[in-house]
């Protein structure tokens, strides 16, 4: 901890972070090879080695040291053969024949500008002895170069440039190889592939040498006669050692270069190491770790992030909407670690492609089958156990990906002696199914399903009963190199069903649906360097079953209601541009127009203007057919992010953002249920609608090593929905006499430090918000706390995350995170009054005062199987302890009448530190 | 520790955290106190003199609610003011008798001593509709407990009434068991001068009657039936195990008919004293009635002022009437026969009065019979066996037909 602390402080003095790698080594040899050297070395000092034997040959070496760093000895012990080396920070060195490799790239890298190649001739031997950058590159073998021709010469050509295009492949996967650098030696030419592995490079005609550079593969050279415009495709092998550095290290930077505002990456590999609640791993718990991104209290579902409310939140699973992503009230989450690839949150600017929500996006995609090879993960835990199973179907092409988790609670509660409990009953499971196909270069078919379901009862004669399904199905296309796009179709439900059985005449079935369907056209267009377009357009049909109540027996005397369905068309087309303005200055400009079509058939209550809606200022209800257009919003949104580069290193963004929301959750709760119920505007229900602006400014220090970034937002919303005190959401025909719409405005600061490398890494994040509600109308019962603003349910100033890892050896790790948030607001009794003879109580204002502030610390150790090579499966144990302080964080407080008395009850979700082992292992 | 138990606790630790998660109860402070005036104004179309009470909001710690004195009362309806005084501390009537008719526009009025004038909307009498029927079944409730259900059935043919309100009173005769016409008192309660004597009752003690009154808001609506229609609505259960019922059972029940905005009132404020669950919570909140403040439009006034057309019809029943050929239940208590002693004497000849003496001046003990023993004259029972004040009242209620 003290060095961490450390760690920091010199952080914040922006002071350089230099490792030590000039360790001193003695040590003398004779007759041995550089394997043993090798050996030699890493027993006496604590470098590892990364190579491949046969590089090192069978050539004998002799020598003595004393007192020398290791830098110089390799240099030595290399000298005269192919093999270069690089010493990385955490003291590892890693050999590569014939290329170095380089941490630092030379200026001007990335910088567009480069001037047009002026020679269109220039002799091979000038390329060969000409190193592009660092002159340490030494001695390497070039006779093993290949040349290539491309194109027909044509004597009438008067050109002195061709353009030469290309696409580079995995050449063990076939997947692309993005973000890959291609330079022309002694050209200064170079072009980097972009996330499909396509690259461009305006060559001179005649002999070019182009070597390819990226950290994860093989340096590899080709001569390239060019004598006419053409193409070059080729595939790379993977660089020896380290894949997972290597994808870090590619998107070292992408927190500063990232031009959309408050945009966050989740890889789903790297969260293993945080504390588990219950043995389970969990994207968005992660999430709320991250500033901006909050929940209501322990346990709870949904999300508020930047102090919107949980029903503004877009979850894609695959482009599929998870309408209730959280198993067991929020204490899982519903989306399986295993089968999760990666996550971006947007909570800033939403780039244009995406709609119909206010606060933010959680884009979560579902990992690709590998098509090489049979693979699997699975965990063991004490409440659930989960498996992921990639399964080849046709090499090199298809896959499939299932994953499933699953709970034996039930079990347990069966096997307790405790009457009230093994009554109850507690079980959910999710299970993912994923196929990839890749039919060829240019067409890629991904389908995914998706099925949660949980049940549940806390009393022993009700049982709740809700699911999520999702399939969602997408073509990938390439029309060349400047166009492609996708074409995806999805499908989701939410239902829940409460099942009321005591055995009375009273017995009912309760239940819930909404279903969409959504058909999206996305596509690109890449004319050149500086632009990259975005647009399409998008159609969603809801359909939603409000609710109906059926007895569930003859003898029931609970009367057969339905709320009569809602149907809506969302529609959207959207545009956007990625200009690169200049080196420095990128704009990403969108603009989205949506359109919403409440349809029927039904019928709308028509009330008089300017009045409350009751039943007394009814005029009349109207009736619609099936399909009719009841009633149309419409709305262009402006989506604009600019990113601006001070240095290399440090950017500044800013973005102004407008969002409109069509359909909006009831709860009356404070917290996210699983009996909330989705409501679609209409003629009495307005869409809700927000502004947004960010400012923030991102630094990287000491190699990427910390990431430092401070983003400030204000954001006004408008027609959210609250409702009146008291409010009957659930199966009420009438709910826009229950609702209220009001205003919102939220403003904040988020400061997050991440450390990414090293034996100590993690983050600190704090946020300090505010975020607020005014509910006004020239009614008394429109009004809240007389139509002044005040804090919403989920407003925490204070939000400060500390998560941290340390690497103790190569197999134990401890990981810790601390939790500090400020109590969030209630509404509490103020005083007792008798009316008409039975005794109430008087509550405050609305959000008037606030529980007790939350604070939680977890830790957990992580131990890694062994490293055998051959080893058929690599495992780790996870041991955690959550809440280990054994803080009685308050949940909730609400208040109870008994026998006339009025009572305070706390209650709290975990009391006491719980602890958890779980088995992990992956093959 | 074994493995195998780590880990059932675990299990059992796990399991229990998610289904009960923890729930304490915690104090109530009153810092946050806020006073506010409480109105209680329900006026009827009854002929008689017209009740408001005015109270002010109390503390948690508090028992019981603090009367709003001197204030000034009036209902007015077109030119007439209808004066009220105050009768009892925070207890309004009118100055004379009055119904409230209908189709006719009332607003209640008070200026409370401070100074500060309140004003209620508008409001009419509601519809005129009259309990049909009120009747006992004795019957099995749904929890399985074998008692007395007291029904009503209410029938509004125009369809507009709608809201109903219930308030009940309830009386029940007790008569003592084992009721002798002697008293035993006590007249010398110091050591060695312990005496106790019999004297002649002086008041009745044998047959007494119980008198309860609804402390819940009873409401139901038929919004959304297919007639304005009540049939078999449930007022009181009385468990068969109760000794209430063991002579003779009473039940007087008032109809109100409410309007929609005073039901919802309560309907709202019904909702917040139920139970809530441990993963939700609903929104609690200030809300007002039909009370305004008139110097301060944003002050928090409570209560509803109702002009509600009344009805009411009482029941009695015997115990024999339902229960034939069974046996009444047993008093509270049970009737143990005690022999308390009159003096005790110690073996060091330091004595004291005994728990005869006691138990007299307690009232907790009753004479039954005499006892052939110096020490332990008579044959006591517990207060209740030979004295009905103890479970009720010896006045006869006011609606108690025998």
């Amino acid at each position: 901890m003290k060095n961490y602390l450390a760690t920091l402080v010199l952080f914040v003095f922006f002071q350089a972070f230099s490792q030590e790698n000039n360790t001193k080594i003695s040590l003398s040899f004779e007759n041995s090879s550089i394997e043993n050297v090798i050996k030699i070395i890493e027993e006496e000092s604590n470098f590892h080695f990364y190579y491949v034997e046969e590089w090192l040959g069978v050539d004998l070496v002799s020598g003595s040291y004393t007192n020398v760093t290791v830098d110089v000895l390799l240099n030595v012990l290399f000298e005269g053969t192919l093999l270069n080396f690089y010493i990385s920070n955490d003291n590892k060195i890693i050999l590569t024949q014939n290329n170095s490799i380089y941490d630092t790239l030379p200026d001007g890298f990335f910088n567009e500008s480069l001037s047009p190649p002026t020679s269109t001739e220039i002799p091979e031997k000038e390329i060969v002895n000409a190193p592009v950058f660092f002159n340490e590159a030494n001695t390497s073998d070039r006779k093993s170069i290949e040349t290539i021709r491309i194109g027909k010469e044509n004597k009438n050509d008067i050109r002195k440039q061709f353009t030469l295009i290309g696409n580079i492949k995995n050449a063990l996967t076939g997947e692309p190889v993005p973000s890959l650098a291609l330079l022309v030696k002694g050209k200064k030419i170079g072009a980097v592939t972009d996330a499909d592995g396509f690259f461009k490079l305006e060559l001179p005609s005649g002999i070019n040498l182009i070597e390819t550079n990226s950290l994860g593969f093989e340096t590899i050279q080709k001569r390239v006669v060019i004598y006419n415009d053409g193409r070059l495709d080729f595939g790379l092998n993977e660089a020896v050692e380290g894949l997972m550095e290597v994808v870090i290290k590619a998107n070292v930077d992408r927190n500063v270069k990232e031009v959309n505002t408050g945009t966050i990456q989740i890889n789903v590999k790297e969260i293993k190491n945080i504390p588990l609640v219950l043995g389970e791993r969990d994207i968005f718990k992660v999430a709320a770790t991250l500033p901006g991104i909050s929940t209501a209290g322990e346990g709870a579902a949904g999300f508020n992030v930047r102090g919107g409310k949980t029903d503004q939140n877009l979850v894609l699973l695959d482009d599929g909407v998870i309408y209730n992503p959280a198993h067991f009230f929020g204490i899982f989450s519903a989306i399986n670690p295993f089968t999760s690839n990666e996550v971006t949150i947007y909570k800033g600017n939403i780039p244009a492609k995406f709609g119909g929500r206010l606060s933010s996006v959680f884009d979560i995609k579902t990992k690709d089958a590998n098509i090489e090879k049979f693979s699997g993960e699975a965990s063991i835990g004490p409440v659930t156990s989960n498996i992921a199973l990639e399964l080849p179907v046709i090499e090199g092409k298809a896959g499939i990906l299932v994953g499933g988790r699953s709970t034996y609670s039930d079990w347990i509660l069966r096997s307790l002696d405790e009457e009230e409990l093994n009554k109850s009953k507690a079980n959910f499971y999710d299970v993912v199914l994923k196929y990839n196909h890749k039919l060829n270069d240019n067409n890629s078919l991904k389908a995914t399903g998706y099925y949660s379901r949980d049940a549940f009862s806390i009393t022993s004669d009700s049982l709740y009963k809700y699911s999520n399904r999702m399939v969602s199905l997408k073509w990938n296309h390439d029309f060349n190199l400047k166009n492609s796009g996708s074409l995806g179709i999805t499908n989701s439900q939410y239902k829940f069903n409460i099942d009321f059985d005591r055995q009375t005449n009273t017995d009912f079935d309760l239940g819930y649906s909404i279903n969409e369907s959504e058909l999206k056209l996305n596509l690109k267009y890449k004319p050149n360097d500086r632009h990259t377009f975005n647009y399409g357009l998008s159609s969603k049909l809801y359909n939603v079953e409000p609710g109906k109540v059926e007895p569930k027996n003859s003898e029931s005397i609970i009367e057969a209601l339905s709320i009569p369905d809602e149907r809506g068309l969302e529609s959207a087309v959207f545009v956007s541009d990625v200009f690169k303005i200049n080196d420095k200055l990128t704009l990403d400009a969108g603009i989205r127009y949506s359109i919403f079509a409440a349809l029927g058939a039904s019928a709308q209550r028509i009330y008089q203007e300017g009045l409350p809606k009751s039943e007394g200022t009814l005029i009349e209800t109207q009736q619609f057919g099936s399909n009719e257009v009841i009633e149309t919003y419409s709305s262009p949104e402006v989506r604009v992010s600019a990113r601006f580069f001070m240095t290399p290193s440090f950017s500044v963004k800013g973005s102004f953002n407008t969002n409109y929301q069509y359909i909006h959750a009831l709860s009356n709760n404070t917290t996210v249920s699983p009996t909330d119920t989705w409501k679609l505007s209409g003629i009495n229900i307005k869409p809700q609608h927000s502004n947004q602006y960010s400012l923030g400014f991102h630094k990287n220090f000491s190699d990427n090593t910390f990431e430092a970034s401070i983003e400030g937002y204000y954001k006004k919303t408008e027609d959210i929905l609250d409702y009146k005190v008291g409010a009957q959401l659930l199966l009420n025909e009438t709910i826009e006499r229950e609702v209220l719409q009001g205003d919102g405005r939220a403003l904040g600061v988020e400061f997050l430090l991440k450390k990414t490398k090293g034996r100590l890494n993690g983050w600190l994040g704090y946020t300090y918000s505010k975020s607020e509600v005014r509910l006004d109308g020239s009614f008394a019962e429109e009004r809240v706390n007389n139509g002044e603003f005040f804090p919403s349910n989920y407003d925490k100033p204070h939000d400060f995350s500390l998560v941290g890892n340390y690497k103790l050896t190569r197999r134990y790790s401890i990981s810790a995170n601390f939790v500090y948030q400020t109590g969030r607001p209630v509404t509490v009794p103020v005083g007792n009054f008798i009316l008409n003879n039975s005794e109430f109580v008087l509550y405050s204002d609305r959000n008037s005062f606030r529980i007790p502030d939350y604070y939680r610390l977890d830790i957990s150790v992580n131990i890694e199987g062994n490293h055998k090579i051959k080893k058929f499966a690599h495992s780790f144990w996870n041991i955690s302890i959550y809440n280990v302080l054994g803080k009685n964080n308050p949940y909730s407080v609400f208040f109870v009448t008994e026998n006339g008395q009025v009572k305070a009850y706390q209650s709290s979700i975990f009391s006491i530190p719980v602890p958890t082992i779980s088995y992990n292992f992956r093959f | 520790m074994g493995i195998r138990k780590t880990y059932s606790l675990l299990i059992l630790g796990s399991s229990l955290v998610l289904i009960n998660g923890c729930v304490k109860e915690i104090d109530l402070n009153t810092e946050n106190f806020e006073s506010a005036l409480v109105i209680d104004a329900v006026i009827t179309n009854e002929l008689k003199t017209q009740e408001i009470a005015l109270s002010r909001t109390y503390k948690f710690e508090e028992s019981e609610p603090n009367p709003e004195i001197d204030a000034k009362v009036e209902v007015i309806e077109g030119n007439t003011a209808y004066q009220f005084e105050e009768l009892e501390p925070g207890k309004y009537v009118s100055v004379i008798e009055f119904s409230a008719i209908s189709n006719k526009e009332y607003t209640l009025h008070i200026t409370t001593s401070n100074g500060r004038s309140y004003i209620s909307t508008p409001t009419f009498l509601t519809q005129e509709t009259e309990m049909d029927n009120l009747y006992a079944i004795r019957e099995t409730n749904d929890d399985g407990i074998n008692g007395m259900s007291m029904y009503v059935d209410t029938f509004d043919p125009t369809g507009s009434s709608k809201f109903y309100r219930f308030e009940y009173t309830e009386m029940y005769k007790i008569v003592a068991p084992r009721w002798v016409p002697l008293d035993a008192v006590v007249t010398g309660d110091l050591f060695p001068d312990c005496n106790v004597e019999l004297v002649p009752k002086t008041e009745e003690k044998r047959v007494c009657y119980g008198l309860v009154e609804s402390n819940k808001i009873i409401q139901t609506s038929t919004d959304g039936l297919q007639e304005d229609r009540l049939s078999r609505f449930l007022i009181r259960f009385v468990d068969s195990e109760s000794y209430w019922s063991t002579y003779r059972y009473g039940i007087v029940v008032k109809q109100f008919v409410r309007s929609n905005e005073a039901y919802n009132y309560f309907e709202i404020l019904n909702s917040f004293n139920v139970s809530q669950s441990l993963f939700s919570q609903s929104q609690a909140g200030f809300f007002k009635g039909n009370m305004v403040s008139e110097v301060n439009p944003e002050e928090k006034v409570i209560g509803f002022f109702e002009v509600s057309f009344v009805s009411s019809k009482r029941l009695f029943f015997d115990y024999e009437d339902f229960y034939p050929n069974e046996t009444p239940p047993l008093f509270p208590s049970g009737c143990i026969e005690l022999f308390p002693a009159l003096l005790i004497v110690s073996p060091d000849h330091v004595g004291r009065c005994g728990s005869l003496i006691t138990g007299i001046k307690l009232n907790s003990i009753v004479f039954y019979d005499h006892n052939n023993s110096y020490m332990r004259p008579y044959l006591m029972l517990p207060r209740a066996c030979g004295d009905c004040t103890a479970l009720g009242s010896n006045v006869v209620p006011e609606f108690w037909i025998d």
